[in-house]
């Protein structure tokens, strides 16, 4: 065996050329399969401690799009026409046993005006139990508190991001700034958050709920509610409970007229891990097909190769190489090519996964770098499975070769 | 004992029932040690005969014996293994591994058995045609006559009982050609039994014995005189 296969190799390296150009597919597949598994585990990762991050305790209560699924398109894009979750709601929802706390939020923007800049700005309104749920922790001074919420105050807190771009270095605890028509006073900056998912928090400006309602963007409704749970064993009950409070408060009977959407943590973990799977999925079936495309192009050249080798074929028979022989040969030319592809297709896939990770953390996503030994082995195997299937129809073609007829070929 | 016995061996290709009759019942003996030329005009079936005698082809009918031993039986491993162990092959056109050294070239039919000292053997059979200054030179860098004698190292280096060679100066000019065939000469004065296809009579008065073969039958089978071949005697170290 170890002369065949040094007979394989000696082979190989005559030709140089067309075995690097043979492995091409199989190193294209094999480089996207460890891409996909590594942007699996880097992805998931950064899902799964955003949420972790938020806690496992808490319940979501959001507008929706009557009839529309909540993960849909159709509500992503009609979700902020919803007005009517209120903060009554919030406040009923309040009073449920299992409930310790809770904050309501909307989403707004104003151009916001200080001697240093003037920039429309993304507002975040909230109550005070915001800094108490929320993983944000303020830095400098205080946080709004409930009798500021109600007396519509002006005061704001700034993201770390907001209080360097309108205000650099200088202090800006009890400035003024300027939010739309309105002189807000400065009275605390959060620490530094870090990228979320979707929304730059420490870019933010931090407003009382009703004081950017009513006094910036005239409305009265709100995006959504959290709520922190006493005891999160109960979630499936509390949420149930919360559903049906919502369905009274909104009078609705019929599911499918639903204008809010009800999740607690475990379905939200659970969605994303239904979404990611299906994106992972999606492009196993990608590679796959990229590593089969691969597999038919070393069948391909292996039958090239085959025949434009019928004289050396036949002079090995000649000299004495058994029908097996010739076919462990041509067997391992196969082998040995998808598996120089796999390993070619592992370097420049961690490569890949690597280069994306830094670019993923350059950003300020928490965008772990991590290859799995499982998908090393799994790539080194699916390799060496592809060269012996798809080497195996151009082997047999030539260990069956009749001497006499493959030194006449021409 | 004979080394080769066939006995109205007949060959006859069939390809899509058109039936091609070559080998129309041959008989005659080969003894360890003869030089052989089978001659005959082209088209005759020496070459078919060479292939059956060497195994890489099977008689349609007739009885082929090998060192005593019938080889209608023998099944595609056994041929295999009487090729590699048993026969060498010289052909018209060479056939040498282009991007391989001369070395590894010679070393080629070593590879399909397990015996040791692959190297060492393949540098002597090297040596016996005298290229041992090319040893690590690729074949392709080698002109027409050395890379024949190249073939004939490789055909020697498994130490057989016989050499076929089939045309072997067919591709060569006059001169490279009469080196060979000095070659084969020497060869068999050390004791090999050469057998020699070749249609041209220069080629085939450097045999001791020549088979005349024409339209599928022995037309002659003499001695030539002013030859002596291992066979006879005296050659024989
Ligand atoms: N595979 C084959 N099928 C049919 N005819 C063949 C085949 N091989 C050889 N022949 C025929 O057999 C005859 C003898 O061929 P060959 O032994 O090569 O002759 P030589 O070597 O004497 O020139 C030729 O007429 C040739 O065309
Ligand atoms: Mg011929």
């Amino acid at each position: 065996m170890i002369n065949t296969i040094k007979i394989a190799l000696i082979s190989l390296k005559a030709n140089k050329m067309r075995s690097f150009l043979t492995v091409l597919g199989i190193v294209i597949g094999i480089t996207s399969v460890i891409i996909v598994f590594a942007a699996g585990e880097g992805l998931r990762g950064l899902v799964l401690a955003q949420v972790e991050s938020w806690g496992s305790d808490f319940i979501q209560v959001e507008a929706k799009v009557p009839a529309a699924s909540q993960a849909s398109t159709e509500n992503a894009i009609g979700q902020g026409s919803i007005t009517t979750l209120k903060y009554d709601d919030a406040k009923q929802i309040a009073k449920q046993p299992n409930i310790k706390d809770i904050y309501s939020a909307v989403l707004g923007q104003a151009v916001v005006t200080t001697a240093q800049d003037s920039e429309v700005t993304q507002l975040w309104g909230t109550t005070d139990g915001f800094v108490r749920i929320d993983s944000g922790k303020v830095a400098e001074g205080r946080f709004f508190t409930q009798e500021e919420d109600n007396g519509l105050a002006r005061v704001a807190v700034l993201g770390s991001e907001a209080k360097t771009k309108f205000f650099g270095d200088s202090d800006a605890l009890g400035k003024n700034i300027k939010i739309g028509r309105h002189n807000f006073k400065v009275i605390g900056i959060m620490e530094t958050k870090g990228a979320v998912l979707y929304m730059n928090m420490d870019a933010m400006i931090y407003l009382p709920l009703q004081s950017l309602q009513k006094l910036i963007m005239g409305i009265n409704h709100l995006a959504f509610i959290v709520a922190k749970q006493k005891n999160p064993a109960d979630a499936d009950a509390t949420a149930a409970d919360i559903k049906a409070l919502m369905a009274q408060l909104h009078n609705i009977t019929d599911p499918d007229k639903e204008d809010f959407a009800v999740t607690t943590m475990v379905d939200a973990v659970e969605n994303i891990n239904q979404i990611l799977g299906g994106v992972t999925l999606l492009l196993i079936a990608i590679a796959a097909v990229s590593l089969l495309v691969g597999g038919v192009g070393i069948m391909n050249i292996m039958l090239v190769s085959v025949t434009e080798r019928t004289n050396e074929i036949g002079l090995r028979k000649a000299i004495g190489a058994s029908p097996a022989k010739i076919l462990a040969q041509f067997l391992w030319e196969a082998i040995f090519l998808t598996f120089l592809g796999g390993i070619i297709g592992i370097i420049l896939g961690i490569g890949f996964s690597y280069l994306v990770s830094v670019a993923a953390s350059s950003q300020g996503f928490d965008w772990a770098f991590s290859i799995k030994p499982m998908s090393l082995v799994l790539a080194v195997g699916v390799s060496v499975l592809i060269g012996l299937i798809f080497g195996y129809f151009p082997a047999k073609k030539a260990a069956k070769m009749d001497p006499i007829e493959a030194l006449r070929y021409e | 004992m004979e080394l080769i016995k066939v006995v109205d061996l007949k060959k006859e290709y069939v390809n899509d029932e058109v039936v091609t009759p070559v080998l129309d019942g041959l008989s005659f003996e080969i003894k360890q040690g003869e030089f052989v030329a089978i001659m005959g005009p082209s088209g005759s079936g020496k070459s078919t005969l060479m292939h059956i005698l060497g195994f890489l082809d099977r008689p349609s009918a007739g009885v082929y014996t090998f060192k005593g031993e019938p080889t209608v039986d023998f099944d595609d491993n056994r041929l295999a293994l009487i090729r590699n162990k048993n026969v060498g092959f010289v052909f018209q056109s060479f056939f040498l591994m282009s991007k391989t050294t001369v070395l590894n070239n010679v070393m080629l039919p070593l590879v399909y058995n397990n015996e040791p000292d692959k190297e060492a053997k393949a540098k002597q059979a090297v040596a016996a045609v005298g290229l041992t200054h090319r040893l690590n030179h690729f074949s392709s860098q080698l002109s027409g006559g050395e890379k024949q004698r190249v073939a004939i190292a490789r055909a020697l280096v498994n130490n057989p009982d016989v050499i076929f060679a089939d045309e072997p100066t067919g591709n060569l000019d006059s001169k490279s050609g009469q080196q060979i065939m000095e070659i084969l000469e020497r060869l068999n004065h050390e004791g090999k039994t050469i057998i020699l296809v070749t249609h041209e009579q220069d080629t085939a008065n450097h045999a001791a014995r020549i088979i005349k073969v024409k339209d599928g039958l022995i037309v002659d089978d003499f001695k030539v005189t002013a030859r002596r071949s291992a066979q006879d005697g005296e050659l024989v170290k």
